[in-house]
């Protein structure tokens, strides 16, 4: 392949031999950058030969330690993204005692399944709270997450589609929205509904945090990449507005959707300040709120009262930790492509 | 190319602007420009009675209908909660039944003298914890992030198995992960010694990290800075795995031929790296700086998931906006003062956007 540029070097301009360099290089320069350089000496070729092999075994000693480096690092970098969780899992197995003894155990002596039971069965008075506020984080979650995309695909429409007065003034407006800080809304919207008497609802866990102004932006820009042409010609078959829109422009910007409606799923479920604010009691929180509660042996069913019952066990805690944590983690492995293209568009959390 | 497809109709076909309603708008006419006959026909032109001209306007926009569900929200939820913060935070004292003490200026004075008051808060104490952590973290994850990038990028072999490990400390729950770290930090006295935890045994130190106080465990350091260093170590796990994402991404997108050109002309690789690498992803890093202090300056559940909702001691690791929701609940809420917090927030948050555009402005050219 050298010998080849070599030949065409002769006859050609030099305009074209850069051009050629720069066409054939890539596979050459990946596999041995010092052959750029004496490619274009003819007479001393023999002695380059010699010199390319030797370059050649030195650049690929150097490019093996350089490998081993970088893999050292990446794996370095990948154990402690995960250690937290591996650790998460652990702790949550151990008993309290191994947890608080001297020493930190990386595996867990006697595995305390119970732990989980424990928790899954802590109540308050009112009755079994993990159940109560799984089913509220779950339907608050489906719900919300149904309706603001119901919500996001209609708006993008009549952004990007349709024609009507003021439709640039309102979408400017709403972009300008998306630069003040949400604690500026949240307070202003507690004092709204705790006037109306919205708390301790699912109504007011919903409403607020239906539209989302970044995903209707991205939707929007998603939806004006598709040729006009298919709505003309949706038109003359007499399609209407909302039967293109279902039928046409939903179909096609499905990746979008799913990457939308996942992360709105996934905000929904680590919401925490809201609920916290409006629902103060207990039963219509959601399942943030619940972690950070304290976790104790009330029953004396693990330790029979050697530890104090009204005492925090961080055990336990980690029981539930892990409890709000796999479902994510599943959530991301599952659908890990939507996930990281529409965190990549959007860079929110939901 | 056609990124838009109706703007390019429009270039082409100067009356075209509503394609849709081509059938029916007067405007009609063909490429020369000239009125085109069964236009006439089909649309009776300007011949519509003004009954016929309303309905049709009334037609055209029913935009607004799908638009409704937004806008219905949004003045509620949105628009209504913006004006309502500019009115009450001048409202002196406002507390949570709505009483208050005339107009004036009495909540910003309030939050600017650093009461502590019942609260607990102190204003100043807050603004310089969050900057301390966003001025810290932020650069420092984005360092970071462009160098596990670089290497990532220089990889084939497992690259995607070691980006998926590296994008899992996103989607955590911020509280319970904190939850996590913090058991890491902590210091636990047992009945026949103490566990300095893991941090400690790696480091062969006894730092009293989480900052409860060296009495309670013989032999604990203090040291002054130990709860910040943990909540930047835990902001940087959060917040590297986006930045990976976005500079991996901008990475691959690089066209290969720079590097080849570096490579002829016999660059190093700190060269490479420094001279062509960097400046072609300029603007994604200005980005992730810009958005990583924005977002850092809004930070609060970190802070909750690792020292509690008194954030540290009576709020020594307080951050703006637990400062504003420390007057939002808590014992004796005072809006007025929250009111008066967020929107000085807010300014803060608009300066930094401000800056933000001067400055991509002029250095980020590559595109």
């Amino acid at each position: 392949m050298s010998k080849k540029i070599e030949n065409q070097e002769i006859v050609a301009p030099e305009t074209l031999i850069e051009q050629e360099v720069a066409v054939e290089q890539p596979n050459e320069a990946e596999v041995n950058p010092a052959l750029a350089g004496p490619q274009t000496i003819e007479s001393e070729q023999a002695a380059a030969d010699f010199d390319v092999a030797r370059v050649q075994k030195k650049e690929k000693t150097i490019r093996i330690i350089r490998n081993i480096f970088v893999y050292f690092f990446l794996t370095l970098c990948a154990l402690l993204a995960f250690l937290p969780f591996y650790m998460m899992v652990i702790m949550s197995l151990k008993t309290e005692w191994e947890y608080r003894s001297i020493t930190t155990t990386f595996f867990p002596k006697t595995f305390m399944w119970k732990n989980y039971s424990v928790v899954l069965a802590s109540a308050d008075d009112g009755g079994n709270t993990f159940v109560q506020i799984l089913i509220n984080t779950l339907v608050v979650g489906l719900l919300s997450t149904a309706m603001g995309v119901v919500v996001t695909i209609l708006t993008a429409y009549a952004l990007a589609r349709l024609n009507f007065k003021g439709k640039n003034i309102i979408f400017a407006i709403m972009l300008a929205t998306m630069m003040i800080p949400g604690e500026m809304f949240t307070i202003g919207n507690y004092q709204l509904v705790s006037k109306w008497g919205w708390g301790n609802s699912y109504t007011v866990l919903i409403l607020p945090f239906l539209v989302s102004v970044y995903y209707i932006y991205l939707l929007r820009n998603n939806f004006m990449q598709i040729p006009h042409s298919l709505y003309q010609a949706a038109k003359v078959d007499g399609l209407s507005d909302m039967g293109y829109l279902i039928k046409v422009m939903v179909p096609l910007t499905a990746p979008t959707l799913t990457s939308i409606t996942l992360l709105k799923f996934i905000g929904t479920w680590n919401s925490y300040i809201w609920p916290r604010l409006v629902n103060r009691e207990e039963s219509w929180q959601m399942i943030t709120n619940w972690v950070t509660g304290g976790f104790t042996d009330s029953k004396g069913i693990l330790y029979n009262g050697a530890i104090g019952a009204t005492e925090s066990l961080t055990t336990l805690r980690m029981a539930a930790v892990c409890m709000v944590s796999l479902p994510l983690l599943i959530l991301f492995l599952t659908c890990r492509k939507y996930i990281m293209r529409g965190v990549s568009k959007s860079g929110t959390k939901g | 190319m056609a990124k838009n497809p109706q703007d390019v109709s429009v270039e082409l076909e100067q009356t075209t602007e509503e394609p849709t309603r081509k059938v029916r708008t007067p405007k009609f006419r063909n490429r020369n420009g000239k009125q085109v006959e069964a236009d006439l026909v089909l649309n009776n032109g300007p011949q519509l009675s003004t009954g016929e001209k309303i309905k049709r306007f009334i037609k055209s926009q029913n935009g607004w209908m799908f638009m409704a569900p937004a806008l219905i929200l949004m003045i509620l939820f949105s628009f209504y909660p913006i004006i309502t913060a500019f009115i009450n935070a001048f409202k002196n004292d406002l507390d949570m039944n709505g009483v208050y003490n005339g107009w004036g200026f009495d909540n910003f004075v309030h939050v600017f003298r650093g009461d502590t008051g019942m609260a607990g808060a102190n204003f100043w104490q807050c603004l310089v914890n969050t900057l301390v952590f966003t001025l810290v973290s932020v650069p420092l994850s984005t360092l970071l992030a462009l160098l596990i990038s670089v290497a990532l990028n220089s990889i084939k072999a497992l690259q995607k198995a070691y980006q998926t490990i590296l994008f899992l400390p996103y989607l955590t729950n911020s509280l319970a992960m904190g939850a996590v770290f913090a058991t890491f930090f902590s210091v636990i006295r047992t009945g026949s010694g103490t566990n300095w935890g893991i941090i400690n045994s790696l480091l062969g130190t006894q730092i009293d990290w989480m900052g409860l106080g060296n009495t309670w465990a013989l032999g604990a350091i203090n040291i002054p800075w130990a709860k910040y260093i943990v909540l930047i170590i835990y902001e940087v796990w959060t917040g590297l795995p986006f930045k990976i994402l976005i500079l991996f991404s901008a990475l691959q997108s690089i066209n290969k031929q720079y590097y080849d050109a570096a490579k002829v002309d016999g660059a190093s690789r700190s060269t490479i790296l420094w001279k062509i690498t960097a400046p072609m992803i300029s603007p994604q890093i200005s980005y992730l700086l810009v958005t990583g202090i924005m977002g850092g300056m809004k930070q609060y559940t970190a802070v909750v998931g690792l020292f509690g909702a008194n954030m540290g001691v009576a709020y020594d690791m307080g951050t703006m906006v637990g400062y504003i929701y420390r007057y939002v609940e808590g014992g004796t809420p005072k809006y007025g003062y929250a009111y008066a917090a967020s929107l000085i927030l807010f300014f803060i948050i608009m300066i930094i956007t401000f800056i933000n555009n001067k400055v991509t402005k002029r250095h980020t050219t590559y595109k």
